[in-house]
């Protein structure tokens, strides 16, 4: 069936050579005149197109995002067109770089995909998300050029996509400042961010300015530290049985009670390590804050029937494991001959559980299962020299 | 004969929805998601087997459990990481393992029989299974020349940390009932392993390295050691599940075994994915346009085209709806799937098994909990979702033969 597609759109002379169009156009629509250039080599070695193949996950997440109550899709997709396509102008204002008029699209959808008149060289995971949606309609911002150079288009879509992602600790730091349906991975990010947030900036915080965040640069603590440990616990330790009605302020800052009782205990035990920079201390660096967080778990199971734990009851668990702990010099024993110099600790995942392991193996042994309230199990195992 | 279900972090997620195949955006893992246990009304497996190399990882076998896990894991112990409490069955006794074969390849087993203890304690287990050292070798002719130097010292490490497992649980009195673990590379060998730890003093003994034996040699193996074998000392059998032959061992003095084979085979066997009390069918193929990594090569490097793919995927499972409806015939779905099949491995090779499912539709008849609710969805073989529940099914079919194999049901 061959038709042909009148948009209006506004003509721009950007630099001698170069037009852009721009122009609104329903979402479902542009498949019928626009295909994807997939890369790929032909029998002879050489290159042809340019696009990679859609990523189905992130299609489902905008997906979700355009059927979601009101979405906005601010970005403009962008449209490489053949000669096929021309713009015809309209009588009436311009201004001397842009006049206003249609673009004169035709539409014969028994050609082949990749003789369609269009390439899409930006935006191919909006545009397939759009046309799976369960919606009537969405229309777009586009921009177009006309070439029948495929090297320029192949140039916009390097150019487009070769911008430099946001850094991720800004994105945490905006996120609590949201109420939009987010990319799944982000979602569950955010709650930990508020309480980073939190933790950051209230006066009665035991950590206040002590998170290195885009807005706090002379913080000590990486923040990625901090969200592993928060996550942690809100997936499986205290913060997960306090997080049941999803997330409210009045949850919220229960939950930050805990976090500043156990912090400003841990404060008070390790008092000659707070403060004191990764390099210098293994207190607050990735291991340190991450295994401290197994042990506010650890602690709060063990005063599970009996309410949250105060700060004093944090600090008199905690004082025992003073001890053998290796902050900032020596080295830890971790049993069976296994020694490691306090510096010698890294923020990897094996080290990490190394710690973590005997930190809390520790705290059951000469904390919990020497209190008359322990569960009915008793291990003497091999005395730690 | 107690059938115990080793653990490898199978769940299936209860939000996920099989029509659109999106779950629900808040859904948590592990702490949303249902255990066999939590799926079923009726027993499936007598007990649960966890092993320490699949709680931590060791090697290139990396962790089913994310660290938060695994400390939850060990703080609040077994029967409340499992939620066994809110399970109707009874009661399902857990056992400990050090998972033997995620070290095979290592001099020594990487732990110490303290740690080992400690584990199990730590995971408030009813039974652990003592440190060993698998033998991978079955060799009867080697009692006349002799046994490889290793294997004597991997028999021999296996007896001594035995008999230091057993002194340490005397010693503290461990909350656990102790197992040794026999090793050896014929019937001979195996039963002085078991003559050995008799003597140390277990009267429950796991048989280990039996998996790739055949099964008149496991047959074999269990004779010799019954020659030795008290009347009050019960075997266990680490990772066989031989139906056919249940009611030999019992004979023997096998009082329990444990197996993931009913749960892998849905979705690792080339062939026999669904059981039934009689026999098995093959799996429909439905593979997922983006979660196959063979199809997924094949797209990113312009091998093949995405929109192609996905339009005969979704011809296939359209198909699957349509005739569980009763709108189209087994003809019409075999000729999608083999359209896909031909598309993305060259050949349709599996029409004949495929027709045979479709024609008897054995889902249809299967009273399971996941059968009953899940429909037609349960034969596609499809993603973790549909896999995962084709494996519990097989599971709670298994038991039921088993228990028929027993006499103890009629199934
Ligand atoms: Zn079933």
């Amino acid at each position: 069936m061959n038709e042909t597609l009148r948009i209006p759109a506004i003509e721009v002379k950007q630099s001698e050579r170069r037009t852009l169009y721009t122009f609104a156009v329903d979402g479902k629509l542009v498949h019928r005149f626009a295909t994807i250039s997939r890369i790929r080599r032909s029998e002879d070695g050489n290159l042809s197109g340019y696009q990679r193949p859609e990523v189905l996950s992130h299609i489902e997440e905008i997906r979700n995002y355009v059927e979601s109550e009101s979405p906005m899709v601010p970005n403009a997709v962008v449209i490489a067109f053949d000669s096929r396509v021309r713009f015809e102008p309209f009588a009436g204002p311009q201004s001397p770089y842009s006049r206003m008029g249609e673009l004169v699209v035709p539409v014969d959808e028994s050609l082949p995909e990749e003789r369609r008149p269009g390439f899409i060289v930006d935006g191919q995971q909006r545009l397939a998300a759009i046309r799976d949606a369960n919606v009537a309609q969405f229309p777009v911002c586009a921009s177009g050029f006309i070439t029948d150079d495929v090297r320029e288009q192949t140039e916009q879509f390097i150019l487009v996509n070769s911008t430099k992602p946001l850094p991720k600790g800004l994105i945490y730091e905006l996120l609590p400042n949201t109420d939009a349906q987010l990319p799944s991975l982000l979602s569950r990010r955010k709650l930990p961010s508020l309480l980073l947030t939190r933790l950051n900036t209230r006066d009665s915080s035991p950590l206040k300015g002590m998170i290195q965040t885009a807005t706090t640069p002379g913080g000590i603590i990486k923040d990625n530290s901090i969200l592993k440990m928060l996550e942690n616990s809100l997936s499986d330790g205290v913060l997960y049985r306090m997080n049941q009605a999803g997330g409210d302020e009045l949850e919220v800052e229960q939950i930050l009670g805990v976090l500043f009782s156990f912090w400003s205990a841990v404060r008070e035990v390790f008092s000659k390590e707070w403060g004191k920079k990764p390099k210098d201390s293994r207190l607050l660096h990735g291991a340190g804050v991450v295994s401290l967080g197994f042990l506010m778990d650890a602690i709060s199971e063990r005063y599970r029937n009996k309410g949250l734990p105060t700060k004093d009851q944090f600090a008199k668990d905690l004082s025992p494991l003073k001890e053998l702990c290796r902050w900032s010099d020596g080295y830890w024993d971790f049993g069976q001959n296994q020694q490691r110099k306090w510096d010698e600790i890294q923020n990897t995942k094996k080290d990490i559980a190394l710690l973590s392991n005997h930190l809390v193996i520790q705290y059951k042994a000469l904390v919990w299962n020497r209190a008359p309230t322990a569960r009915g199990r008793q291990l003497e195992l091999s005395p730690q020299a | 004969m107690r059938y115990f279900l080793p653990d490898s972090q199978d769940l299936v997620d209860p939000s996920f929805d099989f029509d659109t195949e999106r779950r629900l955006a808040t859904r948590q893992r592990q702490r949303d998601d249902l255990y066999a246990h939590e799926v079923f009304t009726e027993r499936a497996y007598d007990g649960i087997l966890v092993s320490k190399g699949i709680v931590d990882g060791f090697g290139a076998t990396t962790s089913r459990y994310t660290l938060a896990q695994r400390q939850r894991l060990l703080r609040t112990g077994a029967p409340d990481f499992f939620r066994l409490s809110r399970v109707k069955w009874g009661a399902i006794p857990m056992m400990g393992d050090c998972g033997a074969f995620t070290y095979v390849k290592e001099e020594k087993p990487p732990y110490t029989v303290e740690d080992l203890a400690s584990f199990y304690v730590e995971c408030g287990f009813d039974y652990g299974i003592s440190l060993d050292h698998v033998i991978l070798a079955y060799q009867p002719e080697w009692d006349q020349t002799g046994a490889l130097a290793e294997m004597q010292e991997r028999q021999e490490l296996t007896l001594s940390l035995a008999q230091n497992f057993f002194d340490l649980h005397q010693r503290d009195a461990l909350p656990f009932t102790p197992l040794g673990v026999a090793q050896g590379w014929s019937p001979r060998s195996y039963a002085r392993s078991l003559k050995e730890l008799q003597r140390i003093g277990y009267r429950y003994v796991a048989v280990g390295g039996m998996v790739p034996l055949k099964t008149h040699e496991i047959l074999a193996t269990l004779r010799e050691m019954n020659c030795v074998r008290r009347d009050d000392t019960r075997l266990h059998l680490l990772g066989i599940s031989r139906i056919e032959t249940v009611q030999d061992f019992a004979r023997l003095g096998v009082a329990s075994f444990d197996s993931t084979a009913p749960l892998r085979q849905a979705f690792k066997d080339g062939k026999d994915n669904f059981y039934t009390l009689q026999r098995t069918y093959t799996a429909v193929r439905i593979p997922q346009v983006e979660g196959n990594p063979k199809l997924q090569k094949l797209i990113s490097s312009g091998k093949l085209n995405q929109e192609r793919a996905r339009e005969l995927e979704k011809a296939c499972l359209e198909a699957m709806r349509r005739f569980d409806a009763g709108e189209v015939k087994v003809d019409h779905v075999l000729e999608r799937l083999s359209r896909y099949e031909e598309f993305y491995d060259g050949e349709a090779s599996h029409q004949d098994a495929y027709r045979e499912v479709l024609e008897v539709r054995p889902w249809k008849h299967c009273p399971c909990d996941v059968c009953r609710t899940l429909g037609y969805h349960i034969i596609l073989f499809r993603g973790a979702e549909r896999n995962r529940r084709r494996g519990f099914h097989n599971t709670w079919v298994f038991y039921r033969r088993l228990q028929r194999e027993l006499g103890l049901a009629a199934a």
